[in-house]
């Protein structure tokens, strides 16, 4: 284990690691463009550039650290060296703060804030190239800004192996192109891009000119989208930046997804499916508890529920696989020795969707399967009957999927889902819950990892929080009608 | 003068398998296979001390010396024919006519270097040294020369042409093995060094082709008939490729360490008989040097370091009295602008801004102030790149504008050349 002094400081490096490995791992953070953690080195930006003694100035994400080297990050021929780089990295950028999406958390604007803040000494005309090149029909390309560190390039050649992204021409009239074969379109883990792009050139079409990133703020969450459980960031407007006037909705929109770094051994990535969880999220909500299809406020159709439970002799639940570890805790708690429990799949593929692959992609499109079966271990078939022989009088449906059709004859229904269903209507009892992006919680994933999620909006008044609901309606069922 | 390469008159069948025997060709191969183990081969190269002759002048025998012998892993050899330098055009005469020096050389190369597949990586524009090079891989295979059981050992080895397409860059060695994996001709950061991790990242010899073409001498002949010709730092001979403003431009072959002076004799003196204005010694990436200063020297490598040029790839530019160095450095800036692969910041952006910069004074706009400009670009290419393109542009520039400099100030002052401004030499009236 070589140890090197970086910046006076002594620090022990891995083997094998190069300098701006080891200094990143001490907490040390030297600039740059081109050098990301996951991917290979490019050695091309040149702004990671630091002093050792006795062999002057090298790139540190190519210099391998070796026992007793003297490294300087900061010291005069660095900063000169630096100052110069960044310059001609800024030549031929339109410097188009005002108008681009990145601003705000641009490497190459904080970068020339820190190290460089000179106006151009150039007064040549810049290079110009492509603006709004559509990448695929989820990514926009501006080759202005493109500053050429083929992060893009790399990360499709070895993380998601599409090989969708190359330069073209040579020179300052280099150019990121998508590969003639589609095959970034194809990519499903494509939109990842947008986070190792150092500057505004990849924009997300989903999320371009929606908002300011200094207006929103990130909550800690987990994607649903399958049995994976990748951690995201959900990206939010700020409470204090709250729109009163024009659209308001704004401030319950998740404007964007991003992986957020926990160090997992997968990498910082996610799929596709997990930049769009904002549409999967907004689908149309159920907002009105029912009876029989007639709306009634929410206390009503608890009590109505717990009457039911109470009243009826042989019961089933259909446990939800999208609910929450302390959700399914709180059934099985409150109400678990007085059902016969099956684990539902809320979810199923969907058409064209990427079912399985060998890197991030589960088959099983439920967040929590994993917790859901460790609680309530599936026996027989569901709807059919209870271990009893008895034919079921009461099914609680819990979660998407519900169909009316499959409730065996006689059965009374009580149905609870976030999201809106034509058939919520033949439920004897209907119950609107809140939705993950309203509640905080716990998954465990197929591995067994357990991760957090927490809320990033207020509940709806007319939505029950499914933990509370359980409790409520077992202190309900106790209490004689 | 001593003849190591062009030993022999040009003739229509000179390049023939037959005619390169009748000169006692793969004699010495035969030797090699038969007598010598591998290892004695490169002691041999290595005393010799014959340096790289495509511009770094890098010892060839310690570039081999690196390479492990029988550790399991595929070796590779690369002559680097893809003679791109402005100026240069010496491998050229070797692979037009002497194919088979070459192919004899890099079979004892790797013999030596326990190399299976040899490349030859060929500038895509060359069309004669490629049909020429191709008849002879050939004849060498048809006569047992090559191919498996070389002459009936147990030494297999096959040569293989790559032919570029038509980048410069692709002549740095490590651009031109990326380009023969199939990739964009990116040049490598070091390290890993070529000989460690190179073609498919195994370890790699990339030679130019003179100086592999130097091989068979030094091993039929020895180190020290080797070390008898040019000088005791620079043994050997060069090919210079002899081009500009003389009466007859051509390929000559010197001693290392001959008069500058009477190699421009030999090429018949100054056009018109004008003065020597200049010289570019080594390919426009060498530092250009004033007729007073190369007048005196000997060309060697240690002698042109010296005055603080090279040798280069031994293109060398001669420039008569009356020639615009604006226009000349234009000239050059726009090739570097248009040859930068772009892969690296500096150079990237650099160049052009270099070359708008220069386009700009020649257009009558240029301001004071843009000579130091030029010096900072330069400076700013300076070893900061990952090949040595950047560096090269920047040594040129800063080369010319060190020596002629109130040239610049007079087209900026007057935005007109000082000359007629123009490169060509034409007759005075």
């Amino acid at each position: 284990m070589p140890r090197i002094v970086v910046d006076g400081r002594a620090i022990d490096a891995a083997g094998g690691q190069s300098v701006i490995e080891a200094a990143r791992a001490h907490g040390i953070d030297i600039p740059h463009f081109c050098w990301h953690p996951s991917l290979s080195v490019a050695g091309s930006c040149r702004v990671c550039v630091v002093e050792v003694e006795g062999r002057g100035l090298d790139i540190a994400c190519n210099l391998p650290a070796t026992e007793g080297m003297q490294v300087f990050t900061d010291s005069p021929a660095v900063r000169e060296r630096r100052r110069e780089m960044l310059e001609l990295t800024l030549l031929n950028h339109p410097v188009d703060c005002g108008i681009c999406d990145k601003a705000g958390e641009c490497t190459l604007q904080d970068y020339h804030y820190a190290h460089n803040g000179a106006a151009s000494a150039s007064g040549e005309r810049k290079v110009r190239a492509t603006k709004f090149h559509a990448l695929s029909d989820r990514i926009v390309l501006d080759n202005e800004r493109c500053i050429l560190c083929s992060r893009c390039v790399r990360f499709t050649h070895e993380v998601s192996k599409s090989h969708g992204l190359g330069i073209l021409h040579r020179g300052d009239g280099s150019l990121l192109r998508e590969t003639g074969d589609g095959a970034f379109a194809r990519d499903p883990y494509s939109d990842n891009v947008l986070d190792v792009c150092p500057v505004g050139a990849l924009l997300s079409r989903s999320s371009l000119y929606r908002a300011r990133v200094w207006y929103l703020q990130p909550t800690r969450s987990v994607c649903p989208g399958c049995a994976r459980g990748c951690p995201v960031d959900l990206w939010h407007r700020k409470p204090e930046w709250r729109l009163n006037a024009l659209d308001p909705a704004k401030n319950r929109a998740i404007v964007r997804v991003t992986p957020r770094d926990d160090g997992r051994p997968e990498g910082p990535w996610i799929c596709n499916k997990g930049r769009d969880l904002a549409a999967l999220f907004e689908r149309p909500r159920a907002m009105q508890a029912m009876l029989h299809g007639r709306a009634v406020p929410l206390d009503v159709a608890i009590d109505a529920a717990a009457d039911l439970i109470d009243s009826s002799k042989t019961r089933i639940a259909l446990v939800s696989s999208w609910a929450s570890n302390e959700e399914l805790a709180a059934f099985k708690d409150a109400l678990g020795e007085r059902f016969t429990t099956f684990v539902k799949e809320d979810h199923r593929p969907l058409p064209g969707e990427t079912i399985e692959d060998d890197f991030l992609i589960r088959a099983d499109k439920n967040p929590n399967a994993t917790a859901a079966a460790a609680l309530f271990p599936v026996r027989g078939k569901p709807m059919s009957a209870a271990p009893s022989g008895q034919p079921p009088d009461l099914v609680l449906a819990w979660g998407e999927g519900f169909d009316a059709r499959g409730l065996p004859d006689g059965a009374r229904a009580i149905v609870l889902d976030a999201y809106g269903h034509a058939d919520h209507a033949r439920a004897d009892v209907f119950i609107p819950l809140s939705i993950q992006t309203e509640r905080a919680g716990h998954y465990t994933n197929f591995q067994g990892v357990v991760r957090a999620f927490d809320a990033c909006f207020d509940k709806p008044a007319s939505v029950a929080d499914a933990q509370e609901l359980f409790a409520a309606l077992a202190v309900g069922a106790r209490v004689p009608a | 003068m001593t003849k190591l390469i062009m030993t022999f008159p040009v003739t229509e069948t000179s390049h023939t398998l037959a005619s390169y025997r009748s000169r006692g060709g793969y004699a010495t191969l035969e030797r090699v296979v038969r007598e010598m183990r591998p290892e004695d081969v490169t002691r041999e190269v290595t005393a010799a001390g014959v340096q790289g002759r495509g511009g770094a002048a890098f010892p060839a025998g310690r570039k081999w010396s690196v390479i492990k012998l029988n550790d399991g892993q595929p070796h590779y050899l690369c002559a680097n024919a893809d003679e791109g330098e402005p100026g240069t055009f010496k491998d050229r005469w070797i692979l037009e006519n002497a194919p088979h020096l070459l192919l004899e050389s890099m079979l004892i190369a790797a013999y030596a270097l326990q190399v299976r597949h040899a490349f030859v990586y060929m500038r895509g524009e060359f069309d004669l040294p490629y049909r020429r090079l191709a008849s002879a891989i050939d004849e060498a295979t048809a006569a047992g020369l090559m191919g498996e059981r070389i002459l009936g050992s147990a030494f297999d080895c096959d040569v293989l042409i790559y032919r570029g397409a038509g980048s410069y860059v692709c002549g740095e060695a490590s651009a031109l093995l990326t380009s023969i994996e199939g990739k964009r001709g990116y040049p490598r950061n070091r390290p890993p060094r070529l000989t460690v991790r190179g073609l498919y990242q195994r370890p790699t010899v990339v030679n130019n082709v003179e100086t592999l073409s130097n091989i068979t001498g030094i091993v039929r002949d020895g180190a020290a008939a080797f070390r008898a010709v040019g000088t005791a730092d620079s043994p050997g001979t060069r090919l210079v490729s002899v081009s500009g403003h003389v009466n007859r431009p051509g390929v000559h072959e010197i001693d290392l360490g001959y008069a500058f002076e009477r190699l421009l004799d030999d090429c018949g003196g100054v056009l018109d008989g004008r003065a020597l204005k200049a010289v570019i010694p080594g390919g426009i990436s060498s530092k250009v040097l004033t007729g007073d200063e190369i007048m005196p020297l000997a060309l060697d490598h240690e002698s042109l370091a010296a005055a603080g040029s090279s040798l280069g790839s031994g293109g060398m530019i001669v420039i008569a009295e009356g020639t615009c160095m604006v226009r000349l450095l234009q000239v050059m800036l726009r090739f570097y602008h248009h040859e930068s692969c772009g892969q690296c910041t500096p150079c990237r952006e650099g160049m052009g801004w270099l070359h708008r910069i220069i386009d700009r004074i020649v257009a009558g706009e240029g301001r004071p102030e843009d000579i130091d400009r030029l010096y900072r670009i330069s400076a700013a290419n300076d070893g900061t790149t990952i090949c040595g393109l950047g560096d090269a542009a920047g040594y040129a520039t800063s080369g010319i504008l060190n020596k002629f400099r109130p040239e610049f100030e007079y087209w900026i002052e007057h935005k007109r050349s000082r000359f007629d401004g123009n490169l060509v030499c034409r007759a005075s009236s």
